[in-house]
């Protein structure tokens, strides 16, 4: 068991007791001070990125009060962004994706799908709760170090995200559970941006035409398959 | 070299001037701000064919050994891949380009911006840039802007009419003849695509040119055209007469070799910083 000493938004040092207790799971509210980031009820506040390779005409519906996102047509994915840029916040949400897809959720984002990335798999498997860049390249990534003990298959799964710095301080919580803290070297921004988008990720499984030395990606997203989220809200911070 | 100081066009080169400083050669032509011109041909393509293919069990993709088995496909999933692809493939349809132009052989420039426009109004310049700025390609332009340059530019050098190509136009010179997508291997030759390092736009021309001797259609700056976005996968047959966005293509150095094709159909706004253009000028 491991335990670590975090500061909340609120300066408050707490106590993390990593696979054991949880400091409170929330889900199915967003925390107290947050902005909603999504009404339940309509896309407003987000638009679909036009120019990132995932896809350009992704199936963005509302259902139950949760964003669902499908791929359209078939194999191609997109990119759920907000329509406002952030720099330092708190982001916290609800995520279930399906079995056997892949996604993610972006950060300081640009309109083309830049961005510091916590990846999202079908399941919580794989690469879940890792921070990598998505056409970026960082300087530190993270993982979390067990992410089965914490993640909730089929079920709504919450994860809270702190930025902070221009060279970004980054930790996340996924049910209430700091999964990871990490100081980046450098402000891996292209053109050193400080500030980008939210924005969620449907990934791409197959390319317009069959191209005899592309990727196999047939497999990253299973037929029919959503990634669904819901309580989307935002603290901002200085 | 940077220029010393930004003139614009208008107040420099007469109409006269610009077309004696013309030089042409076959197939080319370079006008008096030395913006050069390829001429293309007539012809025909089909636009707008999408065949996805589904992976065949076991694909030895990414996922041959998930960690669980509930995200292993299934012969359903299969299936109904099979039964997706069937539903969403389209054959495309036949364009045919019925008069010659010319067009860029490169994207617009720095340099050229600045001598037309007096302003540079690029995020690559300066010290975001390593050495010289003036060949790379402008960049951080709206739609709106790369009109506004083509209008300086036509009341400037009245021996031609200079305008945005339209969607159909850019995809025939880029696609140089092509019926096939290129494989991953030649856009990786002929595109600035994925320097997501702390990347940036890079000098034009630094790549292989495509087979009709065009450069970077693919990659370095997106290139806007003259069409509205009809928010479909592809382009109609008739563009729409309206609408909120236009329409991108070729991608950027930021882009990922997946959507680095004559193929993606894409719109503004764009990340602002990738999104450039080259233009057409009409044959008299």
């Amino acid at each position: 068991m491991a335990v670590f000493m975090a500061t909340w938004p609120c300066g408050i040092l707490l106590p993390l007791v990593f696979g054991a207790g949880e400091l409170s799971a929330q889900v199915g509210r967003i925390p107290e001070g947050f902005t909603p980031l999504f009404n339940g009820r309509d896309l407003s506040g987000w638009h679909v990125s036009r120019t990132t390779h995932h896809g350009t005409t992704p199936s963005v519906t509302v259902e139950d009060g949760a964003i669902v996102m499908r791929q359209r047509p078939y194999g191609q994915g997109g990119l759920l962004l907000t329509d406002r840029k952030y720099r330092n916040f708190e982001l916290y949400l609800e995520a279930k994706p399906d079995w056997g897809t892949n996604g993610g959720v972006f950060f300081r984002s640009t309109e083309g799908g830049s961005a510091y990335q916590i990846e999202l798999e079908g399941g919580g498997t794989g690469g879940t709760g890792s921070l990598i860049g998505e056409m970026l390249r960082i300087s530190k990534s993270a993982k979390p170090a067990d992410i089965g003990r914490v993640w909730k298959p089929d079920q709504w799964n919450s994860m809270r995200l702190r930025v902070v710095g221009d060279v970004p301080h980054v930790t996340l919580w996924v049910n209430g559970v700091r999964m990871w803290d990490v100081t980046e070297e450098r402000n891996d921004l292209i053109a050193d941006a400080t500030e980008g988008m939210i924005a969620l990720q449907l990934h791409w499984s197959a390319t317009y035409t069959p191209v005899p030395d592309a990727f196999e990606m047939g497999e990253s997203w299973k037929p029919g398959a959503a990634h669904r989220y819901r309580n989307i809200g935002i603290k901002e911070l200085r | 070299m940077r220029l010393a100081r930004a003139i614009p066009l208008a107040l420099t080169v007469g109409a006269t001037a610009a077309a004696a400083q013309e030089r042409t050669r076959t197939n080319e032509i370079t006008n008096g701000v030395g913006m050069e011109f390829v001429l293309i041909r007539p012809g025909s393509m089909v636009v707008g064919r999408f065949q996805p293919t589904c992976p065949t069990p076991p694909s030895g993709g990414p996922q041959r050994d998930p960690v669980d088995a509930r995200a292993r496909w299934t012969a359903e999933d299969y299936r109904r891949c099979e039964e997706m692809v069937k539903r969403d493939a389209m054959p495309g349809f036949t364009v045919r380009i019925d008069r010659p132009y010319y067009i860029g052989k490169y994207e617009v420039t720095q340099a050229e911006w600045r001598t037309v426009m007096g302003t540079n109004p690029s995020v690559f310049q300066g010290t975001k840039v390593e050495g010289d700025a003036d060949r790379h390609p402008v960049d951080n332009v709206t739609w709106e802007d790369a009109q506004a340059f083509v209008s300086v530019l036509n009341a400037t050098d009245t021996t031609a009419r200079y305008r945005l190509p339209t969607e159909f136009e850019w995809e025939y010179a880029a696609r140089a003849g092509a019926e096939r997508d290129l494989t991953w291997a030649q856009i990786n030759r002929q595109a600035q695509l994925a320097l997501v390092d702390k990347g940036t736009t890079q000098p034009v021309g630094g790549k292989q040119p495509n087979a009709w001797g065009l450069y970077d259609t693919l990659g370095n700056v997106w290139e806007w055209v003259q069409d509205y976005y009809n928010e479909k996968l592809f382009a109609d047959p008739t563009p729409p007469r309206a609408g909120t966005e236009h329409v991108l293509r070729g991608g950027s150095f930021l882009s990922d070799v997946k959507n680095t094709t004559y193929f993606t159909h894409a719109a503004g706004p764009g990340s602002g910083f990738d999104v450039g253009f080259r233009i057409v000028r009409e044959v008299r």
